[in-house]
């Protein structure tokens, strides 16, 4: 399947070429963002009847897990409320690019050019999860707390260091956007090499070059390069999902472990949020007792011991089955994309089952933001226990199967290119081919 | 063309500062517009008395003005009703809101309280409503008839004597021809234990016929002529939604809420001040037959005794309390009435 | 014998074939109908007790045909228990149990779940009752157990070809 270039329709083109749709998306989900953190700070603070638990929790939360990512990527990212206000500053304006009059901030440490600060912000959000989701006031100040930080490092260091080396929801973005279509592209590769100015470079917040890109990992879809590009020369298409497994990026350690911390929290979550243990219920809610050290130490247990080795020692003796003559660091990485799929479609079947029973408290929340007892559409403020719906159960698991599915195929692809990767070896088996 | 995109950009900006201004002024001024248009309204947010209960404890209000109340709770279902007043209670549901709108014609001091259970500090959930202004002086209610007796509600009151089979008041109504008069007057019933009534009776020479059994019978044939089958479903409906989480639906002592606690002692939980205990396994029958109804009634309306027990008088109303010690009884005549109720 | 994984390759070889294996092998594992159990008309009693945010106990197993009493028990504040399409739902305050009784004619994993806010945790308060085995668990396992195996079989015929030639090339 060749890959749909969507920028080749002139309505699409000029669509995401001007900034103002653009923008006025932007400007409502900042101004949403707002009074999000406004109701979680003022509003009732019963978790099921204020905007910004049910709001943030149950519907961006599902949307992003269920629609922004499998289907969009980072699209999220290009309308993302956080980074917008140091974005702006940086750029001293609105619908303005990076160019000479911007502020030039200092570049992100090198050190940290990696995936480990989200691989920790995400262990937080294992700690601290249960309190986070069902807590308006700490929803709020999480939110408050991460704009300020993403608004402080913009004015700090250059372009968008925030979303790149910070966000938690970046680092989550990040790694399953590579199975999404959507892509950006060069179209015709001979005329950048003439062009010298590199102006896509120099605009792209997110430090990318178009030419260079390889996966979508780290493009924000934010279309600053399409908008900048003399030429028309950037395209956006639509590749078929899952692509880039089928030649799939080398991956760092600290992106394997992001891969496994978030395979495992999908897990631990679900045994939470799902599960009939009320004792973890209440070990992971009651922040400080007893019951939260054991439950911190198992999940820090779990996520940076357990899983890791478990995951490591099964890749190794699988290359040496193959006898593929990797170091163990290799191979732990080597592995890397399995983990995608996998990581995914967990988080998929997860957010399934969270949401579908949890639909109920959306409609009574518009109606009543605030909490305040207010009915601005007419509707009955009480909240139904609901069910789970026997078509979601049935979903998730055709959605964990499609995900062993992939997550074996890539694996069987990746052991078989362990030839190819390692020279002479059975060179042998190129001669029938 | 410079000029064009700052127009743009300025554009942009106002569009920007507008939405958050609407965004972040409109939860204010729809408060401030429910505000004028319930100025009358008083809100009354219900936590968990760990959380500060009520968050308004004192009303006034005048006599014949509508009070206007609006509840909500933060955290788990409470309920909001007023002591001695035949109203209906209210539901008050976590993040929902209910009003209800009062009219006192009496003035005084009125008890509101939590209906629903909330923890083992539940019964803390109180506050006053003042009602002032004029209106004629109402008869003040007769004080409690353990004052009257001058009974001591902290003394031990165990049964020196009990039957030894479950007593059989239909058998006692067979002897009733033999009872002396006063034994049937409502004062006896009231100021006597059952066991201090059988031990009267046996002292009576005109029934030393009958033996140790059959005066049993007859007084638990005199108290069941002072429980009418209205008052013990009265008082079982009390029991259950304000006894029973401490108590026992089988009045054992082993309610949910302080099962935790260790058994009473031998000398009754009055003397233990040091360390809370269980309340009395009432299915022992030397705990109920060795107390008068105006013992119980006493300590129904004071509470206290050291223990975690509430005081009731400004709540229940004096028909309410007679009802809930008729249907006390019931756990020592027949041991544990509710225990066969298991299926 | 020796012929069977040869005929598998073959039948493997065209990619429609795969198709069809996987999807009526999926079929039987999810629709299969298994004999129904042995049912048993016993009476059972069962006192689940309430707190923020559990029940105790936290997983109940009956058996088909069961006649089950639940009783429900809250033991600080009110809750109830709402049954999963049975439908069966209590609400329980302390010292004010509530029972109801069932026939457990469909066997299965029900969630119970309470039905009355008690708190921000309130909507995670959940139990299981399992009657019977716990089939879907078990096709599930299956489907993902094929989807392995069906990721596993060699995509195209030169390739198989290729592992003729090397056997230690094994998947």
């Amino acid at each position: 399947m060749a890959p749909i270039e969507l920028t080749r329709f002139s309505q699409i083109y000029s669509l995401l070429h001007s900034r103002w749709p653009q923008f006025i998306l932007r400007a409502l989900i900042l101004a949403g963002f707002m009074f999000t953190i406004l109701s979680g700070l003022w509003g009732s603070q019963v978790g099921s009847h204020n905007f910004a638990t049910i709001f943030v929790w149950i519907a961006w939360w599902s949307a992003l897990k269920l629609f922004f990512i499998p289907i969009g990527g980072r699209t999220w990212c290009s309308i993302c409320p956080l980074p917008l206000l140091g974005e702006w500053l940086q750029n001293r304006g609105i619908l303005r690019s990076r160019d000479a009059q911007c502020l030039h901030g200092k570049s992100w440490p090198r050190a940290w050019r990696n995936a480990w600060i989200p691989v920790v912000s995400f262990l937080l959000v294992g700690w601290f999860g249960v309190i986070i989701l069902t807590s308006p006031r700490t929803t709020a100040f999480v939110l408050l707390g991460l704009f300020v930080l993403a608004t402080l490092l913009g004015l700090i260091y250059e372009r968008r260091a925030f979303c790149r080396y910070i966000c938690p929801v970046g680092g989550f973005s990040g790694l399953y956007t590579r199975l999404a279509p959507p892509a950006i592209r060069v179209s015709n590769t001979t005329l950048c090499t003439i062009h010298i100015e590199k102006t896509c470079y120099n605009v792209c917040p997110w430090g990318q070059y178009p030419l260079a890109l390889k996966t979508s990992g780290n493009c924000g879809l934010c279309m600053e390069c399409l908008r900048a590009c003399p030429y028309q020369n950037i395209s956006l298409s639509l590749r078929p999902w899952g692509i880039e497994l089928s030649s799939p990026p080398k991956m760092r350690v600290d992106e394997v472990f992001l891969a496994l911390v978030m395979l495992t929290t999908a897990g631990v979550d679900a045994a939470i949020f799902l599960g009939p243990w009320g004792a973890l219920k209440s070990a992971t809610y009651t922040v400080g007792s007893p019951g939260w050290w054991i439950f911190a130490t198992a999940f820090l247990l779990l996520v940076l011991g357990i899983v890791p080795a478990f995951y490591a020692l099964t890749t190794w003796i699988a290359q040496r089955i193959r006898k593929g003559g990797l170091s163990p660091k290799s191979s732990f990485t080597y592995y890397g994309p399995i983990l995608l799929p996998l990581g995914l479609m967990a988080w998929i079947a997860f957010t399934l089952a969270f949401a579908s029973t949890k639909l109920s408290y959306l409609l009574p929340v518009l109606s009543d933001p605030l909490g305040w007892g207010w009915n601005l559409l007419g509707l009955t403020n009480h909240i139904s226990t609901g069910q789970t719906p026997l078509l979601s159960s049935a979903l998730q698991t055709l959605i964990l199967a499609g995900g062993a599915m992939i997550a074996t195929k890539t694996a069987r692809e990746l052991s078989r290119s362990l030839y190819e990767s390692i020279p002479c070896s059975y060179s042998l088996l190129h001669l029938p081919g | 063309m410079a000029a064009y995109r700052m127009k743009q950009e300025h554009l942009a900006r106002f569009i920007m500062v507008l939405l958050i201004i609407l965004v972040l002024a409109s939860p204010a001024m729809g408060k401030m517009l429910w505000r004028l248009q319930n100025s009358a309204t008083l809100e009354i947010h219900a936590r968990l008395p760990e959380s500060g209960g009520w968050s308004l404890n004192t009303i006034t209000v005048r006599s014949g003005q509508p009070l206007t109340l609006r509840f909500t709770s933060e955290d788990v279902v409470h309920g909001f009703a007023i002591g001695k007043l035949n109203l209906p209670e209210i539901e008050i549901l976590p993040g929902e809101f209910i009003e209800t709108t009062l009219t006192f014609s009496n003035p005084g001091k009125y008890t509101f309280y939590c209906t629903r259970w909330c923890g083992p500090n539940h019964w803390r959930m109180r506050g006053v409503i003042n009602v002032i202004g004029m209106s004629p002086t109402p008869t003040p209610e007769p004080p409690p008839l353990y004052l009257a007796l001058g009974i001591d509600l902290d003394a031990p009151h165990r049964a020196e004597s009990i039957p030894r089979r479950a007593a059989d008041p239909q058998h006692g109504s067979g002897l009733q021809n033999h009872l002396p008069s006063y034994a049937l007057e409502q004062d006896t019933y009231l100021s006597n234990s059952p066991a201090s009534l059988w031990m009267r009776l046996r002292a009576e020479s005109s029934l030393r016929p009958l033996s140790d059994d059959d005066l049993w019978d007859l007084v638990a044939w005199i108290w069941e002529q002072h429980a009418s089958a209205q008052e013990i479903a009265i008082g079982q409906k009390l029991y259950a939604q304000n006894c029973a989480a401490c108590h026992g639906e089988s009045g054992k002592g082993d309610g949910v809420m302080i099962r935790d606690l260790p058994p009473p002692t031998a000398e009754d939980h009055v003397t233990s001040h040091e360390e809370r205990t269980r309340p009395p396994d009432w299915s022992d029958p030397h705990q109920l037959l060795g107390a008068s109804p105006a013992l119980l009634a006493g300590k129904i309306i004071r509470g206290g005794m050291g223990t975690g027990m509430p005081y009731w008088g400004p709540i229940f109303t004096s028909e309410q309390i007679d009802a809930l010690v008729t249907y006390l009884y019931r756990f020592a005549w027949n041991g544990a009435p509710n225990a066969s109720t298991h299926p | 014998m020796k012929y069977i994984p040869v005929m598998v390759q073959r039948l493997a070889s065209s990619r429609r074939s795969v198709y069809l294996i996987f999807i009526s092998a999926a079929a039987i594992i999810l629709g299969i109908p298994v004999p129904p159990p042995a049912i048993s008309a016993t009476e059972r009693y069962i006192r689940v007790e309430a707190s923020m945010y559990r029940f105790s106990p936290e997983q109940i197993f009956v058996s088909p045909g069961e006649r089950v009493t639940i009783e429900l028990v809250a033991t600080d504040v009110k809750h109830g228990l709402y049954l999963d399409d049975y439908g069966l739902s209590l609400e329980a305050e302390p010292g004010q149990p509530a029972r109801e009784t069932f026939v457990a004619t469909r066997p299965g994993v029900y969630r119970l779940r309470c039905s009355v806010p008690c708190g921000n945790l309130h909507p995670f308060m959940l139990g299981k009752l399992q009657i019977g085995p716990n089939l879907a668990l078990l096709r599930g396992s299956l489907l993902g157990a094929m989807a392995i195996i069906i990721a596993l079989f060699p995509r195209s015929a030169p390739q198989m070809s290729r592992q003729k030639h090397f056997p230690n090339g094994t998947d």
